[in-house]
């Protein structure tokens, strides 16, 4: 990798069109939300490859819906094969042109047709809106054995905006879905979701689901139950979180501090409701929000190559 | 500028026209409000004396996610299956090491419960419907 060259970046302001970002910035978020997508897909594929077996009960949600019913066993399996194979090109940055929509749009497909048997599973949609504005964006121009195979990988760099408005875009999906989220409860749960018992009643809804099913359910559910008088708390807490997500993109400390807030939230939900969002939880969600090329540039010592010695 | 702008405008659509997809949502997970008697479906092993136990996630729905497995139960009532998943829930239960001993049946239910009792460990069935019910093969 090289050394990222001094782009200025405006965390200030509200950068959106115009925002400016370096190309390694673009890189690593590349690197961080295809290793992310890559092996939450590794790790799901039983249950995708499963759904190769899958006959009835298909009720198709997004592009599946233009399908009569389920597709073979070769195409889910094929599907499965193509995405892993493109979504390692997309990490590595290897063919990205080519291999990085590919990915995306394998994902995507997977996603939808794992979502057409009755139940969406919410935490995929911003993965899936992340690997498509990556794709799409010259996010392999350096750190990616594409610019290895070119001499000079700086030589192929656009301008910093071609590189910090995906970046940005890809901020105000985060917040927008965090925003969205927070309608959605005053929407269709009224105030009664702030004051009312609703924040405890579903905390004990997902343990008793839990248990009625067969699994196990948190630990902290039957005691958080007890403590009736925080749960009004916690759910003003939610929707204030929500619906201030796009302070975010303010930057700084205010950027920093609604993070740490969302964070903790989405650790409250796993904690009392065994339900994880894995984007959040591991931070990867909120990476456009940070310059995060420094996760390599400013890596402790131990992680530098050593110079090579001159034979004088 | 348009590109974001139509972004924006894609984001912003389920909200527009309630419609929950993929990817573009409303984002509806728990936010509807929610009392404390709720109805669950799910599926059990009833024995020749009508004692229901508990089977798993995996025997239920062949899965491990709790969402999937009641999301799927729950489209199988609503649009009539429920006797097609008793029988694939049954030969799943058939081949489980951990299926009680003396159940001969699996049943495919919903039940009412009073969730706060029920995670404190009380009696909180308060209703109980049988969809399906169908014999485990031996």
């Amino acid at each position: 990798m090289t050394d990222v060259l001094d782009t200025p970046t405006r965390t200030r302001s509200l950068p959106i069109v115009d925002a400016v970002a370096p190309p390694e910035r673009l890189a690593m978020f590349r690197m961080l939300i295809g290793t992310f997508a890559l092996v939450y897909l590794l790790i799901r594929l039983p249950v995708f490859l499963q759904l190769g077996d899958r006959r009835t009960g298909f009720d198709g949600v997004g592009v599946a819906g233009l399908l009569d019913g389920p597709v073979s066993n070769a195409v889910v399996a094929g599907t499965v094969a193509v995405t892993v194979v493109a979504g390692i090109g997309f990490v590595l940055g290897w063919r990205f042109r080519s291999l990085g929509p590919l990915f995306a749009l394998g994902m995507l497909a997977l996603g939808t047709y794992r979502g057409s048997w009755g139940q969406l599973l919410h935490f995929e949609n911003l993965m899936v809106l992340y690997l498509l504005i990556v794709a799409l964006a010259p996010s392999a121009d350096t750190w990616s054995l594409d610019a290895r195979r070119r001499a000079d990988d700086r030589r192929h760099a656009g301008a910093p905006t071609v590189y910090g408005w995906p970046i940005a875009l890809a901020s105000l999906a985060l917040v927008i879905t965090y925003v969205i989220a927070g309608i959605a409860k005053l929407r269709y749960g009224g105030l009664d979701w702030v004051f009312g018992d609703t924040l405890r009643n579903h905390v004990a809804y997902a343990a008793a689901r839990l248990d009625l099913l067969g699994g196990t359910p948190s630990p902290f559910a039957g005691l958080g139950v007890r403590v009736e008088s925080v749960w009004p708390f916690a759910a003003a807490a939610t929707i204030a979180i929500e619906l201030a997500a796009p302070i975010a993109l303010l930057g700084g400390r205010i950027r920093t501090v609604w993070v740490i807030a969302a964070w903790l939230m989405h650790l409250g939900v796993l904690a009392f409701m065994l339900i994880g969002f894995p984007m959040p939880l591991f931070l990867v969600a909120f990476a456009p929000l940070f310059r995060i090329e420094r996760l390599w540039t400013d890596r402790p010592p131990w992680l530098l190559r050593p110079a090579p010695q001159r034979a004088d | 500028m348009l590109v974001t702008g139509g972004v924006v405008v894609a984001l912003l659509a389920p909200v527009a026209f309630d419609r929950d997809s993929f990817p573009l949502s409303t984002y509806p997970m728990y936010s509807r409000a929610r009392g404390q008697a709720v109805t669950f479906a799910t599926a059990q092993a009833v024995d020749e004396d009508g004692n229901a136990s508990t089977l798993t996630l995996a025997v239920i729905g062949d899965s491990d996610d709790p969402l999937i497995v009641a999301g799927e139960l729950r489209t199988s009532i609503r649009n009539d299956r429920a006797d097609e998943r008793c029988e694939e829930i049954a030969r799943r239960a058939g081949v489980w090491g951990g299926l009680p001993a003396g159940s001969t049946t699996i049943e495919v239910v919903t039940e009412r419960h009073d969730v706060v009792v029920q995670v404190g460990g009380g009696d909180s069935l308060l209703e109980r419907t049988v969809h399906a019910s169908c014999e485990v093969p031996t």
